[in-house]
């Protein structure tokens, strides 16, 4: 046994100590030397894995991933406080927040001609400015549905009448005002005679059901909802495609996006390519390389969002989000999503005022 | 004895970091208050005249609810932390054998490097809806899902910080307490409770008010315990700002929300430490 | 008679209250560590299926939370250093003092401490970009600074308060200096208090999320960010794992210290040894 000092002891522990603190921040791999480096801010997960992956199969262009810190709207605020100066080349975001950086006029334009693959993307579903110029790049698309647990929930779920069930005490899972874009309520209008500019009745069955005291709890954030399902805590909700694959992946889940009396609303995920940034090119190039059809099947496998590119592959797991004509006529409603995004705030408010005190 | 030179100098370097990095970015904030939101963008319209709407909309009940109800719920937890805390700080002051007290002390201090998050979800684990104790509560008739079980798991929650860190303070307190004067006050014929009702209890004062002022404003601008254990049902004013601050990007309502609790927060805060230290002058 | 009779009762009622905390206080930290080696990829009900060694593999393959790492240790320790000297040095002087406005002062040195962290963090955003600072570890510096001086000010405030003044006056009476009966009478006595600030500021630092998020930049972050980003859909149980390791490593330094230094002498033992 070494008989060792105090002070050498003290001296040992530090100079560990000190190591570990340089080597977690000197680690980190070398970068190859002719690729353009990009900026670029993602979901973590499996999004993250998935662009990276995508990354891996082209060499121009090499990528420093930045994550999402707790939702896409985290980063808005830093954003907006260092600009005009802009430290992301694109940002992933959803119509939840390309509106916002729209409106603050950060974003540049895109077209066939800067991003070719956008020519096999549905023209509908791009974000367009009020000059109608393309301002974001779509690559897949993702579901804001019901579903609920097989194996442990007391009712199956066939329209939003059950959800007033009062076996259901207890067992549904919410989403909160700042998760869905509020498109809960909208599907509780659409019920009760009423869409995305006539609330009212949405709100009024709102009120309903949370006297019932069916609902477990209010998901905040993404993680909640997920994990309280998967833990058990509820066993039925409305809720958003990445957390909804995720409890699929370990639990039986019925997806409800082909239920007729319950919506199934569609969000895009996408590029937001930023202004004020030195390689917009290579940018716009390694964007165009992450949405043709090879690669886009390669994130729908990983990142769990149907491709959008009219070309690519839709994997079977992802069968529920793919809709004939026909169906999407009849299971999928649009609104207007000027109206929603416009509205958030207000509705949150009300939410606030007239839904949460009665939990 | 007014401030003399020396005093001014110590205090400078606080002076300094508590200007630059607390009091002017929260007149910022201030300013920000008073600004347009514009639905849809991100935070306020840059060059718009100001308005004292986002405080007109706080003038509701339902706002009013949120902030007694996050007001008592700290009150509750920070009483019911003092009341195991004194006792858990004297008992390991006097009575823990001296090769005891860093083992315990030491698993406080270890207990506080446990990630908040991980600790709630723990809690949640163990005491939630779906714990190991829910055959027993749905026994004895309590359901797991009723409001009032989520606010004592909130409580709950809370007190795992509270409990450790007031402990801990109360140590150096109850450390500088001369045991003869209990010991003198049961020589006199006082029983063990009334000799610390009237002897350490009121020599501590200062100790307790400061462990309960840190568990009080620790409670009130608690944000995680209260999100994860309190089910998006029990509300905190943390939660509501997180709101705003999150993606409705209402930055001017979310700091309106935030110099409302500053001001109670600190009014309550000087207002008890000023009758404490009144009532008790040591 | 009955006062003997009281006394037994509140004495069993003591320590059963003191069990009981204390069993409530460690059973996280005992979930904790069966959720770190829970071999789900979710957070399920207790007890887990299996174990594993998944997340602790994930946490050390991934370049990403080491560096979070890296910047988290650094961070903690320099403004904790910061705090502490900081905070002894304001505690000491409004202690001395005795002018009416001497409460408001502490309230304000303690106000950050009401304000959730989140609004910090913004506030802090804001104000720093305003005058152009934009590097990300300088902001994370500011914003740790100012959520940890409170604690550091608070308890070196509460120790310095216990101490009995005609302690420092006899040892001024004695001939020392102010700066000697500082360092020798006054300081020692309060050690117990300054350096519990001190851990409860390096824990508070080391733990911090909300202010973070708002102040990192594309290349510096933190490690309670950096487990979270990695949540999207799912709960990362990297984080129990991470948390598992950071205990250990407390406890792994306290026995350390406990026996080359004696955890007594570091912590101090008042005045009045029992």
């Amino acid at each position: 046994m070494l008989h060792l000092t105090r002070r050498q002891i003290l001296e040992r522990t530090a100079a560990i100590a000190g190591i570990a603190i340089l080597g977690g921040t000197l680690g980190s791999a070398r970068r190859a030397a002719a690729a353009t480096e990009i900026t670029a801010v993602e979901w973590g997960g499996g999004v993250v894995d998935a662009m990276k992956q995508i990354e891996s199969k082209q060499e121009k262009v090499q990528v420093n991933w930045v994550l999402h810190q707790g939702g896409s709207g985290a980063i808005l605020p830093k954003i907006k406080a260092t600009w005009p100066n802009a430290e992301y080349d694109y940002v992933a975001g959803w119509e939840g927040s390309f509106t916002g950086m729209l409106k603050e006029d950060w974003l540049v334009p895109v077209t066939v001609d800067t991003v070719p693959n956008l020519a096999d993307i549905p023209e509908k579903i791009i974000v367009k400015s009020a000059k109608g110029e393309w301002m974001a790049v779509p690559r897949a698309v993702g579901g804001i549905y019901f579903a609920y647990r097989e194996d442990i929930s007391p009712i199956k779920l066939k329209s939003i009448d059950d959800l007033f069930d009062p076996s259901l005490k207890g067992k549904i899972c919410w989403p909160g005002p700042t998760q869905s874009m509020m498109l809960q309520i909208v599907a509780l209008a659409l019920h009760a005679g009423g869409d995305e500019n006539n609330m009212d009745p949405g709100w009024a069955l709102m009120k309903k059901l949370a006297e019932t005291g069916n609902i477990g709890r209010i998901a905040v954030t993404d993680t909640d909802f997920t994990t309280s399902l998967t833990s058990g805590e509820t066993a039925l909700g409305f809720y958003s495609e990445p957390q909804l694959t995720s409890v699929a992946q370990s639990f039986p889940l019925v997806r409800l996006t082909k239920q007729e009396g319950l919506p199934t609303f569609l969000y895009q995920s996408g590029f937001a390519v930023f202004k004020n940034r030195p390689n917009l090119e290579a940018t716009l190039q390694f964007i165009n390389h992450c949405i043709s059809p090879e690669m886009s099947t390669i994130y729908a496998e990983i990142a769990g969002e149907a491709p959008l590119n009219v070309k690519a592959k839709t994997p079977d797991a992802l069968k529920h989000l793919a809709f004939t004509p026909e169906e999407f006529d009849k299971y999928v409603y649009v609104p207007d999503f000027n109206v929603v995004l416009t509205q958030q705030d207000a509705w949150t408010k009300r939410w606030e005022n007239e839904i949460a005190p009665l939990l | 004895m007014k401030p003399g030179r020396g005093s001014l100098l110590l205090l400078s370097p606080a002076g300094a970091v508590f200007l630059g990095f607390f009091f002017l970015p929260m007149a910022g904030l201030f300013i920000e208050s008073f600004r347009i939101y514009v639905p849809g963008s991100i935070g306020s319209k840059a060059d718009a005249p100001f308005t004292l709407a986002n405080y007109g909309e706080l003038l509701t009940p339902s706002f009013a609810g949120f902030f007694f109800e996050t007001l008592r719920i700290s009150l509750l937890a920070s009483l019911v932390g003092l009341l195991f805390a004194f006792p858990l700080a004297y008992w390991i002051t006097r009575s823990l054998a001296a090769r005891w007290q860093p083992i315990v002390i030491g698993l406080f201090v270890t207990l506080m490097f446990l990630s908040v998050l991980v600790r709630t979800y723990a809690l949640e684990l163990t005491f939630g809806a779906v714990g190991p104790l829910r055959p027993l509560l749905v026994e004895i008739g309590i359901s797991p899902n009723s409001r009032g079980y989520i606010e004592t798991l909130v409580i709950a929650g809370l007190l795992h910080y509270i409990v450790p860190m007031a402990t801990l303070t109360l140590l150096g307190t109850i450390q500088n307490v001369d045991p003869r004067l209990f010991d003198a006050a049961q020589a006199l014929g006082a029983p063990r409770w009334k000799a610390h009702l009237g002897v350490t209890l009121p020599l501590c004062m200062r100790g307790l008010l400061a462990a309960f002022l840190f568990a009080f404003t620790f409670s009130i601008s608690a944000f995680v315990i209260p999100m994860i254990l309190g089910k998006g049902r029990v509300l905190f004013i943390s939660n509501l700002i997180y709101t705003r601050f999150s993606e409705i990007a209402n930055y001017p309502s979310g700091a309106a929300i935030s110099i409302v609790l500053f001001v109670v927060a600190i009014a309550i805060v000087y207002g008890m430490s000023h009758l404490v230290n009144k009532r008790w002058k040591t | 008679m009955s006062g003997r009779l009281v006394d037994n009762v509140l004495r069993l009622v003591g320590l059963v209250a003191i069990g009981t905390i204390i069993c409530f206080l460690l059973t996280p930290i005992v979930v904790t560590a069966i959720m770190a080696f829970d071999s789900r990829g979710y957070l399920g009900p207790l007890p887990p299926p299996s174990l594993s060694l998944r997340w602790f593999q994930r946490f050390f393959s991934d370049d990403y939370f080491l560096r979070g790492l890296g910047v988290s240790a650094q961070l903690a320790l320099l403004s904790v250093t910061i705090s502490v000297c900081v905070g002894v040095a304001t505690a000491f002087a409004v202690e001395r003092m005795s002018f009416a406005g001497k409460e408001a002062l502490i309230s304000l040195f303690l106000s950050p401490l009401v304000v959730p962290p989140v609004v910090t963090g913004f506030a802090l955003l804001l104000f720093l970009s305003h005058l152009g600072i934009i590097d990300g570890f300088t902001r994370l510096l500011c914003g740790h600074i100012i959520i940890t001086a409170p604690y550091t000010i608070r308890a070196t405030l509460t120790g310095l308060a216990g101490i009995d003044r005609s302690l420092t006056e006899a040892a001024l009476i004695l001939g020392a200096t102010e700066r000697k009966a500082f360092w020798d009478v006054t300081f020692p006595l309060a050690r117990t208090s300054i350096v519990s600030g001190a851990i409860f500021a390096f824990a508070v630092s080391m733990d911090d999320v909300a202010v973070s998020i708002m102040l990192t930049d594309a290349k510096t972050y933190t490690l309670p960010v950096a487990l979270i980003s990695s949540m999207r859909a799912n709960f990362d149980l990297s984080i129990a794992a991470a948390s598992v390791m950071l205990m250990t490593l407390t406890a792994i330094l306290i026995l350390i210290l406990e026996k080359s230094v004696s955890l007594n002498r570091v912590i101090g033992q008042g005045v009045f040894r029992s």
